[in-house]
C-alpha cells in the first residue's frame, strides 16, 4: 500500500494553492491530488513522494493532516481494466468511498487510489485476481 | 385609554407610594431571606436607615448570579406553599433563572399587563393571537392574562407554524397580534407569500411587540407590511422583575412608560455602580416594591437606556425609558431567546475534537435570527471521511439545541484560522445592529 495525505481545507479562493505552494517550496513531488465539490469545506486527498515530511510541514502552517494508507492499482492501458478491477471490488462486497489516480509515472502505468471500508481486503482480492499493487517504493 | 389612576399621579404621590412600599419591602426582604440580609449587613445597612427614596442608592445590587446562587427558591421570601406560579428563563450554566409568583403577584403582573396593553390601544372588543412560546418564559402568559383581563378575545396560538397562524388570523378576525417584532415581520412576509395582502386581507391593526427590542426601522417595516394605520408599539419586561408588564410605549411613541408603583427605576453607570442624572444614558436597575414571592431589589437589568420624567402628552406621568440602546453584557436575544456566548463556549468546549477558539455570527434572513458558530477542527483522525466530519457538526449542533434551545449552524474551520484575541475576545459578529 501506499500513504495518501488527507488535508482539511476550506472552500476558498486559493486554498488549494496553499497546499500546493508549501510542497513546492520544500521540493516535495505532488504525485495525485483529488478533492470534490463541496460547500464549506473540503479533505483533499493528496500523494507525494515524502509523505511524513509533507504532513509535519503542511501541520506546522497551520493545516489538519492525516497520513493515511491508501490501495493503489496499476493499471494497464488495455480496453476494461477499470471496470475489471471495480468489478472484482464489487463482488467481493467492497464499497468504494473514493477512487482517483496517479497519472504522471515515469514510464509506467497509471495508478487508480481506491479507498473502501477494508483495505486489507481489498489488496487481497485485488491481488488473487492478478492486479498489482503498487507500494510506496513503485511511485 | 388609561388603564388605572396610579399612571397620572403628580410626581410627589408617585414618590410617596414608592417610598412606603419601599420601606415595607426592604424591612421584609431583611427578615426573610438570608442571602439578602448577609449582602445588607456586610454593607452595613438596616431596614431602617432607607429614609428617603434617595437612600435606595446605598442598598446593595441584586444580579442574575445571585438567582443563580440561590437556585431554585433561595431569594424568594415566601414558602412553596404560597406560590401559585413558577417560571424559569434561561441562565448562563445549566441551572436557570427561576422565578414564583404569589395569587397577589398574579394580580399585580396582570394588572402591569393590562395598562400597557391598554396604553397600545387594547379594547375589550380586540381579538389578540398570542405569537410566544408558551412554556416556562413569561412572556406568552404574561401578556394572556393582561389581554384576558381587559376582555380581549385571547387565542393562545404559541410560536411556530407561520401558515396555521395566519389562517387563525383570518378566519377569527384577528386585530391584535402578541409576537417579537422579527416574528410579527416574518408572519407578514408569508402571508404575502400565501397570496395575502395582511393591510387588506387581516383585520390586525395592534401590534403589541416585546421579547426582543425592535428598531425604528423595524416599525417602518411593520407598518408597510401591515398597513400605515398598524398600531405598533413595544414592551418591556423580563421574568426575573415580573415577565412583561413593567414598562410600554403609549400610542405617542416617545419612550415606554414604566409602572411606577410596583417598579422603581434608576440609572446607573454599569463600571463605576453611581447613580447617575435624571436624563443621562446608562445602566437601568430596577427594585419590585410591591412583589411577595421574589421582590429583587436593585437588579440590574444590563440594558441600556435613559429615564424622561416629564408628563407625556398621552396624560400619563409615568417615567418613560428610551427604547434600548444595547446591554451591558454580551447577551444576544436570538429568536426571543436569551443567548449568553459563555453558554455556547461551555458546549464546545466540552467537544474533544475541536479547539478552544469560536466564532459566533448571527445575522438576519428573511426576519428570523440566524446564528452561525464556526469552530476550528483539532482532531485529524476525523479526516477519513466527509461522514466523521459531518457527524461531529451535528453533534455540536444538537448539543447547542439541548441547551438553548435554537438552531445553531456549525461551520468546521481550518486549525488556528480564527481570530486571535491580545485583550479581551470579540467572538460575537451581531450583524444585526440597524437591520430590519
Ligand atoms: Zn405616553
Amino acid at each position: 500500500m501506499i500513504k495518501q495525505l488527507s488535508v482539511f481545507v476550506q472552500n476558498e479562493v486559493g486554498s488549494l494553492a496553499g497546499v500546493t505552494s508549501i510542497l513546492k517550496e520544500n521540493n516535495i513531488n505532488l504525485k495525485a491530488i483529488a478533492s470534490f465539490d463541496t460547500p464549506e469545506f473540503a479533505i483533499l486527498r493528496i500523494v507525494v513522494d515524502q509523505p511524513d515530511k509533507a504532513k509535519i510541514l503542511l501541520a506546522e502552517n497551520g493545516y489538519a493532516v492525516k497520513i493515511t494508507e491508501a490501495v493503489a492499482v496499476e493499471l494497464e492501458d488495455v480496453p476494461g481494466t477499470l471496470n475489471g478491477m471495480l468489478t472484482v471490488i464489487a463482488e467481493a462486497n467492497l464499497g468504494i468511498n473514493y477512487i482517483y489516480s496517479i497519472v504522471i509515472r515515469h514510464k509506467k502505468a497509471p495508478l487508480i487510489i481506491v479507498n473502501t471500508d477494508n483495505l486489507e481486503k481489498t489488496v487481497t482480492v485485488l491481488r488473487e485476481n492478478g492486479y498489482l499493487v503498487a507500494d510506496q517504493e513503485d511511485l | 385609554m388609561i388603564w388605572a389612576k396610579e399612571e397620572t399621579l403628580s410626581r410627589n404621590e408617585i414618590e410617596e407610594i414608592q417610598l412606603s412600599r419601599l420601606q415595607e419591602v426592604v424591612r421584609r426582604i431583611y427578615e426573610k431571606v438570608p442571602a439578602y440580609r448577609k449582602k445588607m449587613d456586610q454593607q452595613g445597612i438596616k431596614p431602617d436607615h432607607v429614609k428617603s427614596l434617595s437612600d435606595l442608592k446605598n442598598m446593595p445590587f441584586t444580579t442574575k448570579q445571585d438567582l443563580r446562587d440561590n437556585y431554585p427558591f433561595g431569594l424568594f421570601t415566601v414558602s412553596k406553599k404560597e406560590l401559585v406560579r413558577i417560571h424559569a428563563s434561561s441562565g448562563t450554566t445549566g441551572k436557570p433563572t427561576v422565578v414564583g409568583y404569589t395569587r397577589n403577584d398574579m394580580k399585580i403582573w396582570t394588572e402591569c399587563v393590562s395598562r400597557i396593553a391598554a396604553m397600545g390601544g387594547t379594547t375589550d372588543d380586540d381579538v389578540a393571537q398570542i405569537c410566544f412560546g408558551y412554556g416556562m418564559f413569561t412572556g406568552a402568559l404574561g401578556l394572556h392574562y393582561g389581554l384576558e383581563n381587559i376582555g380581549a378575545s385571547v387565542c393562545p396560538t404559541s410560536s411556530g407554524n407561520t401558515q396555521k397562524q395566519i389562517m387563525y388570523m383570518k378566519d377569527f378576525g384577528t386585530t391584535l397580534l402578541v409576537a417579537t417584532p422579527s416574528y410579527a415581520l416574518h408572519i407578514g412576509e408569508v402571508a404575502r407569500q400565501m397570496g395575502f395582502d395582511p393591510a387588506k386581507d387581516l383585520k390586525v391593526k395592534i401590534g403589541l411587540f416585546g421579547g426582543e427590542g425592535m428598531t425604528e426601522a423595524m416599525r417602518q417595516e411593520m407598518y408597510k407590511l401591515w398597513g400605515q394605520d398598524m398600531k405598533v408599539t413595544q414592551n418591556y419586561g423580563m421574568s426575573e422583575l415580573i415577565g412583561p408588564g413593567v414598562s410600554g410605549e403609549c400610542l405617542e411613541l416617545c419612550g415606554m412608560h414604566i409602572n411606577e408603583d410596583h417598579f422603581i427605576a434608576e440609572i446607573i453607570d454599569p463600571e463605576t455602580e453611581e447613580v447617575l442624572p435624571p436624563g443621562e444614558k446608562g445602566e437601568l436597575v430596577i427594585s419590585c416594591i410591591t412583589k411577595e414571592a421574589l421582590p429583587l431589589i436593585r437588579y440590574r437589568t444590563r440594558d441600556i437606556t435613559r429615564l424622561m420624567y416629564e408628563p407625556c402628552k398621552c396624560g400619563r406621568t409615568t417615567v418613560r425609558m428610551e427604547n434600548l440602546s444595547g446591554r451591558s453584557d454580551d447577551m444576544l436575544i436570538i429568536r426571543g431567546v436569551n443567548v449568553f456566548p459563555s453558554q455556547i463556549e461551555e458546549v464546545l468546549l466540552k467537544v474533544p475534537e475541536i479547539g478552544a477558539h469560536y466564532e459566533i455570527i448571527v445575522d438576519r434572513k428573511d426576519h428570523l435570527d440566524t446564528m452561525e458558530i464556526k469552530v476550528e477542527l483539532a482532531d485529524e483522525s476525523l479526516l477519513d471521511s466527509y461522514a466523521k466530519l459531518g457527524e461531529l457538526e451535528h453533534r455540536i449542533k444538537s448539543k447547542i439545541r439541548v441547551i438553548l434551545g435554537i438552531d445553531a449552524s456549525i461551520k468546521l474551520v481550518a486549525p488556528r484560522s480564527l481570530k486571535r484575541f491580545e485583550g479581551k475576545a470579540r467572538r460575537v459578529t451581531d450583524l444585526r445592529t440597524n437591520m430590519l
